[in-house]
């Protein structure tokens, strides 16, 4: 399979999706100080972890092929669960891996 | 950060192979993960540039799969009055999920710890070492690794394992669930919009949610 664009086309949008990465990034880390955000907005960013965190993994455990699969099939949402109960009792990012993993691995196997 | 490595590694190889996969040559994905240094974006753009999309169509998905940065960036600048002009460029090269996201929980539970300008940049010079070598392997070797075990859930799981345990604070855990269903529903959303949005709705509800259970406690 080829790129669709050109190698220069492809270096361009390279080059802005590398601009979109840094601006974003770095745009009010620089600014620092000089911006200043009203009181409501900083206690709100306080949860932009668990959001941003929630926002990207929801999608990749239940929609592993841009459609929502909640058959066993879909062998991410039982690992998930299983890493999450895991996770509620006990904090391990290792234990997460290695238990969603080895549940992904026999949920596969089973289907 | 170091428990993280795994999931880190597990995705940066399987964007490496997605890059090649989708038809970029070997120099050019080397420049695309070098440069732009954005997993989640350069898996959103990878189809797009594969089907020939215009250029202002591939940069939208881009600055809307990145814009979450921008609410990363305000959440981290009052923690970085130490930081330098030439540091906080660094910072804003390398600090992608993982490096924020652990940062975040450490001055939740230790408040303004010491040393803690020179922990976030080591921290994102490491996740940035780890992922690079392991995209750079998945772009040399892309023939060869394995797509059917499914690695790229590994860091997934290790996104997972870092939000679980901040779920046991309520408005978090009602934030974090809107967050997730807002990006669920919005997840065909054109130039990936549903992200920012879910991730918006969620600070906002949860902001809510802890106005309210907090006047609640006052009036009791």
């Amino acid at each position: 399979m080829s790129s669709g664009l050109s190698t220069s086309e492809t270096l361009l949008a390279v080059v802005v999706i590398a601009l979109t990465t840094f601006l974003t990034r770095a745009g009010l880390i620089v600014a620092g100080d000089r911006v200043r955000l009203s009181h409501t907005a900083e206690s709100a960013l306080r949860f932009a972890p668990a959001c941003a965190l929630a926002a990207l993994v929801v999608p990749e455990i239940l929609f592993p092929m841009g459609t929502l699969d909640l058959s066993l099939d879909n062998p991410r949402w039982p690992a998930a669960l299983a890493a999450t109960l895991l996770l509620l009792r006990h904090t391990s990012v290792t234990g997460a891996i290695a238990l969603g993993m080895t549940v992904y691995a026999i949920v596969r196997g089973l289907s | 950060m170091f428990p993280a490595f795994p999931g880190i590694a597990a995705w940066g190889l399987v964007t490496g192979v997605a890059m090649v996969k989708s038809g970029l040559t070997v120099a050019m994905a080397l420049v695309m993960t070098l440069v732009a240094y954005a997993g989640s974006a350069q898996l959103a753009v990878l189809p797009l540039m594969a089907a020939a999309a215009p250029l202002w169509v591939i940069g939208v998905t881009a600055l809307m799969t990145n814009m979450r940065f921008v609410i990363y960036a305000a959440a981290l600048r009052p923690w970085l009055a130490a930081f330098t002009a030439p540091q906080r460029l660094a910072l804003g090269y390398l600090t992608g999920d993982f490096p924020f996201v652990l940062f975040m929980n450490r001055v939740a539970r230790d408040g303004p710890f010491g040393h803690r300008d020179g922990w976030l940049l080591g921290m994102s010079v490491a996740g940035w070492v780890v992922w690079q070598l392991a995209s750079v392997v998945g772009i040399v070797a892309a023939s060869f690794v394995p797509t059917e075990w499914g690695l790229q859930f590994a860091g997934t799981l290790a996104l997972l394992a870092l939000v679980v345990p901040a779920l046991k604070n309520a408005p978090t855990a009602v934030g974090a669930i809107v967050a997730g269903a807002v990006a669920l529903v919005g997840h065909g959303w054109s130039y990936r919009s549903g992200l920012l949005a879910g991730i918006v709705i969620g600070m906002i509800t949860a902001s809510v949610t802890e106005a309210l259970v907090g006047r609640r406690a006052v009036s009791r």
